[in-house]
């Protein structure tokens, strides 16, 4: 059965990011991802354009700032980050790894020679690329964006996150180690767009920054989300160059609505993986290139249901 | 003095014979760009005195790339100087280098060669830079000169030492080429490239003190090449040199490239942020005020020369706080003198209508209205937690730098609280204020090339456009052409954007080529043509925001204008909510027009249907709001008549009432042709 047919004649394509440095690019990472290239609306066609929506893994190097339902399934091994990271390769093959160094929103937090050690380990402990997340306090937002950058050099990172109020250290950071850059507007078409050209002042080249329009929860906002991520999509294609990125999107909130939290027993690993499949599948539709979860056992589903939407599968029933 | 033509010739032809005469191979360590200056502007990647020679002819014999290869044949051949100086700097240093520049943690570069007169001197100009966030580097005497009057010196000290003799300033342009070839992407051997990086991007200064030689001189000559000033603050006399007293070059350096220090704190005892914005101070709260109909006092904002206005500088003319009475009203001239090399004399009224938001920051200050009406209260509160008017100044002062930091380089407030001098001044400011006026109104459409757009509402009406013209300013009548000009120029990728007219389409109805191109792309594609003076063709999309609403009435064959603060229904049937919702979004409605109160007084006035004389109806809060200028524009027209021929909700409340009444006055519209 064929796929969705074309709505309309688009002039525009999505830049491509590559993330990831293979040993001959002088990286190490086992491969390399691609996202973005569509020239048309997500799954539309037998081929869809572009390349297909990928799903990134959430951990954080301080689990103590990290939703009780995304730690309480994995267990102990939240204690070591490398550790982490290379159990949740195994076991549950993610196409990428997203840190976020929840250490540093510590009051007082000083010890970026620190973070260096931990990217380090996480660099060795996964093969995977990788996606990290620096501090969210701009007072020490120079130091660190600059030891992350520079513990990542020639690894091609997508860094983040870059707002309109704050994203030269980001940008620094990406600019002088090689990395992408997330960046992030809330919500906003308009502000997504200023902040791109922001970014583009500052000298970093539009194939290195992805859009992250904000993703609110499921119950929570989605929808406005969902909207935004369209009307980004339906401008980059109808040729506005300064919204052609991939975009990014992550189920932030997911984990911590009052749904998942009260759930109990059985229902619980339930309720939060449904959260997360639920926001994040039609993020892919709305255009996201990469979505991102905190339960482990969100990886697999989203990942089949992608597939059969990329496929045309299972689209005669519909 | 000295010569810097002749001293750089001398310099020229003396480096010339001693690039002949080295020899052997030589390279720096620890970079990937080999000899940087040579490598960016020739492309040849330097190991030898062979291949030097060759780059040197390549380049035309630039001094730079003598200056470079001689350096590193030096440092090859007698090792790197001791410490503290850092000779050549290796890749990875510099690139924790270019993260703080991009970073914004140093605002620039300057280097600073030569002898300085006096150990003071320096030690006072580097604490200058210091305290203005440059990366200072050093070269030359200059650097004994420092650590004897107990400078430390070192790059954690943003001063970084490169070698003894000026001839290491070299290093200061190799750093400038790999920051352009790691961060500007600028390829090895595209010279323009490269110069133009250098011009545009890099916030690089030069300041020399006496005591270079003539291949000195010749080397930093050609600096001038790269758009980097050379601030002489000694001897030389150069065509591209700017001589200075040495307590002005960092100054002078900084204004030149455009470098500028953001203001963070505001030095007052009391809170500043558009939160407090909307906080009245009632009567009862109120310490004192001033204007308000019950003293004089006025606010005007004024460009002067830079040498006129020390940026900060607060003065108050008459009593402080504690020399008024609680309770009273006093007089108050506010008087701000900016400066900003890209200031304009048109910019003066649209900052000066922002007084009116930065005195409402404060969290016990309150300003309304404009010009020789305003009215300003301090409150009981601020007043007890130590707030003087001078404050009102210190704040005005800082919030003007901090908004309009690419505009304005110095700031300087006058407040007058002497009824004698307050009410001359207010005579002087009344005169400018009229000569402004003078200039908005006679600015025609026809006098300019370009509008300017505004999309800030593609927020929630994705796609639509204003077109903002000097005689049809935005729909929600809060920007104007002068706004949106400035608007641009403040914030280049914003949502006010430059709109080329192009060629005429229809003159009548408004309609240009440059004007539909430029709204076909920001509407995504969805709008193609737009009429700027027309509501039945192609009218212009509206968001949400319009002041009023235009529509047509068939019935009568004229137009009706209804005002937002209008609740009641109107002879079309409908309220203004009503119809609001029926035409905003982002879409194009025949018939219909969101319009600002000013738009009615343009001669430009929907004028392909005939304009002002088809306007058959508006509410009488609109008519009383506008009244005495329309008398105005009308007389000029001869068409005086009109004015009570338009009706009101007392007049003519339905439109079988509308029609009847434009019988009884005999209004235009019955002679005109058909609408439809």
């Amino acid at each position: 059965m064929m796929g969705l047919s074309t709505l309309s004649e688009w002039t525009g394509r999505i830049g491509e990011l590559v993330i990831g440095a293979s040993h001959a690019e002088g990286g190490t990472r086992s491969h390399v991802v691609r996202i973005g290239g569509e020239r048309d609306l997500p799954y539309i066609g037998t081929h869809p354009s572009g390349h297909k929506p990928l799903v990134a893994y959430e951990l954080a190097d301080d689990p103590s700032l990290w939703p009780a339902a995304a730690t309480r399934y994995i267990g102990d091994w939240v204690h070591d980050t490398a550790d982490w990271a290379a159990y949740a390769e195994k076991e549950y093959t993610p196409d990428l790894i997203r840190l976020h160094l929840t250490s540093t929103r510590h009051r007082g937090f000083s010890d970026t020679s620190r973070i260096g050690t931990t990217i380090e380990s996480v660099l060795q402990a996964t093969r995977l690329p990788l996606i990290v997340e620096g501090s969210d306090d701009p007072a020490m937002d120079s130091a660190v964006y600059q030891k992350i950058g520079e513990a990542a050099e020639g690894e091609r990172i997508l860094l983040g996150t870059a707002e309109a109020g704050r994203y030269r250290s980001v940008a620094a950071a990406a600019m002088a180690y090689g990395h992408s850059v997330i960046a992030q507007s809330p919500i906003d078409i308009n502000l997504a767009k200023q902040l791109n050209i922001l970014l583009r002042e500052t000298g970093l080249p539009s194939d290195r920054i992805a859009i992250d329009p904000y993703t609110g929860a499921l119950g929570y906002g989605f929808e406005y989300s969902y909207s935004v991520m369209e009307r980004i999509r339906y401008s980059a294609l109808k040729g506005d160059t300064d919204l052609a990125m991939p975009m990014i999107s992550s189920a932030t909130d997911s984990l911590t609505v009052k749904e998942v939290r009260e759930a109990q027993g059985s229902e619980a690993e339930k309720t939060a993986v449904a959260w997360e499949l639920y926001s994040m599948l039609p993020a892919t539709i709305a255009g996201a290139s990469i979505v991102c979860v905190r339960h482990p056992l969100s990886i697999a589903g989203l990942k089949s249901a992608i597939d059969s939407l990329w496929n045309g599968e299972n689209v005669e029933g519909v | 003095m000295i010569s810097v033509e002749k001293a750089a010739h001398a310099g020229k032809e003396s480096l010339k014979s001693r690039m002949a005469a080295i020899g052997g191979s030589f390279s720096y360590e620890e970079t990937a760009y080999h000899l940087p200056v040579t490598f960016a502007l020739t492309g040849n990647a330097v190991n030898s005195a062979e291949e030097a020679q060759k780059a040197y002819n390549a380049s035309a014999e630039n001094p730079l790339v003598a200056g470079e290869c001689l350096q590193a044949f030096q440092a090859a051949r007698n090792g790197k100087e001791s410490p503290p100086y850092t000779g050549f700097i290796p890749d990875a240093v510099l690139r924790t280098l270019g993260y703080s520049l991009v970073d914004g943690s140093i605002l620039g570069l300057v280097l600073v060669a030569g002898s300085p007169p006096a150990p003071d001197t320096a030690a006072g100009l580097c604490r200058e830079l210091q305290e203005k966030y440059m990366l200072t580097f050093l070269s030359g005497d200059i650097i004994q000169s420092l650590t004897s009057s107990g400078v430390k010196v070192g790059a954690e000290y943003r001063l970084v030492p490169l070698g003894s003799r000026p001839s290491s300033a070299i290093h200061f342009i190799d750093i400038i080429a790999r920051v352009a070839m790691m961060f500007g992407g600028v390829t090895p051997g595209d010279a323009g490239r490269l110069l133009a990086y250098a011009k545009e991007r890099a916030k690089a200064i030069v300041i020399v003190f006496p005591g270079l030689n003539d291949e000195e001189i010749a080397l930093i000559d050609a600096f001038c090449l790269l758009g980097i000033p050379v601030i002489a603050a000694g001897d030389y006399d150069g065509d591209q040199w700017i001589r200075v007293q040495p307590a002005d070059a960092v100054r002078t350096g900084m204004e030149l490239k455009g470098i500028k220090v953001s203001v963070t704190a505001i030095p007052i005892p009391m809170a500043c942020s558009p939160a407090f914005e909307g906080k009245s101070i009632r009567k009862e709260e109120m310490q004192v005020e001033f204007g308000g109909g019950r003293s004089p006092a006025f606010e005007l904002l004024r460009v002067r020369p830079a040498g006129e206005v020390e940026d900060g500088k607060v003065t108050v003319i008459g009593p402080e706080i504690d020399a008024i009475p609680q309770g009273s009203a006093a007089p108050l001239g506010i008087i701000i003198e900016v400066a900003g090399k890209q200031m304009k004399k048109e910019y003066e009224p649209v900052l000066e209508r922002r007084i009116h938001n930065f005195v409402n920051y404060g969290e016990g200050s309150w300003h309304v209205a404009q010009r020789d009406l305003i009215w300003v209260r301090l409150s009981q509160e601020a007043v007890a937690k130590g707030v003087r008017i001078r404050d009102l100044g210190t704040l005005l002062a800082a919030k003007f730098r901090m908004d309009f930091p690419d505009l304005l380089d110095a700031v300087q407030v006058t407040l007058i609280t002497d009824e004698k001098t307050a009410l001359a001044e207010r005579t002087k400011a009344g005169k400018i204020y009229q000569e402004r006026d003078d200039r908005i109104l006679g600015m025609r459409d026809t006098d300019v090339d370009t509008f300017y757009s505004c999309t800030l509402c593609q927020t929630f009406a994705p796609n639509h456009v204003c077109i903002i013209t000097p005689e049809r300013p935005a729909l929600c009548g809060a920007i104007s052409w002068l706004d949106g000009k400035i608007a641009f120029e403040i914030a280049p990728a914003g949502a006010n954007q430059p709109v080329e007219k192009g060629k005429i389409i229809d003159m009548d109805r408004g309609e240009f080529e440059g004007v539909n191109r430029f709204v076909k792309k920001a509407s995504h594609g969805e709008v193609d043509r737009c009429s700027l003076y027309s509501i039945m063709e192609y009218p212009m999309t509206c968001c949400g925001c319009f002041e009023c609403i235009a529509l047509t009435l068939p019935e009568v064959n004229g137009f009706m204008v209804v005002n937002r603060e209008y609740k009641g229904l109107t002879p079309s049937g409908m309220s203004f909510s009503t119809l609001a919702g029926t035409i905003g979004g982002g879409a194009q409605t025949p018939g219909f027009a969101g319009i600002s109160k000013s738009y009615i007084l343009s001669d430009r006035f929907l004028q392909a249907e005939g304009g002002i004389e088809r306007l058959v109806w508006m509410p009488a809060i609109l008519m009383q709001e506008l009244k005495g200028r329309l008398v105005e524009n009308l007389r000029k027209k001869g068409v005086e008549s009109l004015i009570d021929k338009i009706a009101d909700e007392t007049k003519a409340g339905t439109i079988e009432e509308l029609a009847s009444f434009l019988v009884s006055v005999d209004h235009p519209v019955l002679a005109m042709k058909p609408l439809f």
